[in-house]
């Protein structure tokens, strides 16, 4: 009896750190994805957003605040990958957060299809937040090295609809493993019979 | 306080993921991400470009010989007037392969296969097939990230060769970039070549950039005209990178007799430059 449980508990410490281990190693794999430009994944010379698409798969079973701080985390190494001005952490933040609210209300049951939609609304979201920054500089800055706001403006309509479409026809590839991961984690955790 | 320290007994593992997350998350961003490009660099190293697609690239060289053609003899008219020759040649460079684009879709950078082992600096130019791509503006040990000509934030000063009107070019995402004159009434038609001028104190001069393709001269409050480069920034493979340290801003001490024709309001020339930090 005590020697089946502790097995049991072995067992869940080491599923523990695998699941870290996962966690980790897939946002890591969406970072690597960025910079690269494979067949299939450029529309109007635009990537999809491989890390808005992790945080989305992270945040739809989790809390609020856990989909916050994955995005606020997710957001400080993309702006290493980029540079510090427009910032990504504003955008993968309300993502992160809004995502998670989203499926608390049940609004929208979780599958591949309405993940995709949420992929979709959420890169709209995210690019917006990145155009109202370069918008905000542009109007308060007098040197500012950005063009007119209509051009701005322009360009977010074509980054914002590509990158959408280009993420949620992606998002499937990433949602599958992970949520199937996480199911069978979960599996492992839940004490038995409780 | 029992409150806090059962909350504490709860989620002390998770509260020092979170903290050791963001302070990892704040290190790579604090170091370009270099931690993230090495990795990158090395995993797709069996896929870096070979010598197979130069043959693209072939008719893009052929124009970048035209257009220096076109500068040279430009030059050499100037020349038979003076005495004295002016510019130095630039040192060789480093070739690089380029191994990714850029990771955000607000940017138009690119990153490339050598970095400060190769001993690359931040502020190196970097050329190609075609003339000037863009300048280096991160580097980790073994791959750098390169700011295009096309970036909305680049600003290079530019001249045109045959009349060297000069303004400064700025990106405008895409392979077509707008050149703004200092000038009101620039002489400059379709057609004509750009070049870097020599008062960009980034960029060394003589680096052919493209070639004019529409005029909006009545443009307020500069006129300004397009040009399209002559680099193809969206399949370029192969890149050479030029040492280049920036220059002082001794706009006025740098006159020379050559310059004279240019006209003088050229010293309010906006911040070349760009903005990422």
């Amino acid at each position: 009896m005590t020697a089946a449980r502790q097995s049991g508990l072995a067992q869940r410490r080491r599923y523990r750190w695998i699941n870290i281990g996962v966690v980790i190693g897939s946002a890591l794999v969406c970072t690597l994805l960025l910079p690269m430009r494979l067949p299939g994944m450029v529309l109007l010379g635009v990537g999809p957003s491989w890390l808005l698409m992790w945080l989305v798969v992270w945040s739809v079973q989790r809390s609020g605040v856990e989909g916050a701080i994955a995005g606020f985390i997710l957001g400080l190494i993309h702006d290493g990958l980029t540079g510090y001005f427009p910032t990504h952490t504003i955008g993968l933040t309300l993502v992160g957060f809004l995502t998670a609210r989203i499926q608390k209300q049940r609004f929208i049951q979780e599958d591949f299809v309405s993940v995709a939609i949420i992929v979709f609304g959420m890169t709209v979201i995210a690019q917006t937040t990145m155009a109202l920054q370069i918008s905000v500089h542009q109007l308060i800055s007098n040197t500012s090295p950005y063009p007119g706001l209509p051009e701005i403006w322009l360009q977010h309509q074509r980054i914002a609809l590509s990158s959408a479409i280009l993420s949620s026809l992606w998002a499937p590839a990433i949602y599958y493993p992970l949520s199937r991961w996480w199911a069978h984690y979960e599996q492992v955790m839940t004490p038995p019979g409780g | 306080m029992f409150a806090l320290r059962r909350w504490w007994n709860q989620y002390a593992l998770k509260a020092g993921l979170v903290a050791l997350m963001i302070v990892a998350a704040l290190g790579m961003r604090e170091n370009g991400g270099a931690v993230i490009y090495e990795m990158y660099r090395w995993i797709t190293r069996p896929f870096h470009p070979g010598p197979a697609r130069e043959a693209i690239l072939q008719s893009s060289y052929a124009q970048e010989l035209q257009q220096r053609l076109v500068e040279l003899e430009s030059q050499n008219r100037s020349l038979r007037q003076i005495v004295e020759g002016e510019s130095q040649p630039l040192p060789g460079g480093t070739p690089a392969a380029v191994i990714g684009r850029s990771a955000g879709d607000w940017w138009q950078q690119i990153v490339i296969s050598r970095g400060e082992r190769d001993g690359i600096t931040p502020d190196d130019v970097v050329t190609g097939p075609g003339g000037l791509i863009g300048r280096v503006v991160a580097v980790s040990p073994n791959s750098s990230r390169v700011l295009l000509v096309s970036d909305p934030t680049s600003r290079i000063g530019a001249r045109v060769s045959r009349s060297r009107a000069t303004g400064y070019i700025r990106g405008a995402m895409g392979q077509r970039v707008v050149m703004e004159f200092f000038d009101k009434i620039p002489d400059v038609k379709v057609g004509d070549v750009v070049v870097t001028s020599a008062y960009s104190k980034l960029f060394p001069q003589d680096i052919p950039i493209g070639r004019v393709v529409d005029l909006n001269l009545s443009k307020s409050p500069a006129p300004e005209v397009t040009v399209e480069l002559t680099a193809p920034l969206s399949i370029v493979e192969w890149v050479e990178v030029v040492p280049f340290a920036p220059k002082a801003i001794d706009v006025p001490a740098a006159r020379e007799p050559l310059q004279e024709a240019i006209p003088r309001n050229e010293e309010a020339a906006p911040e070349e430059g760009d903005r990422t930090p």
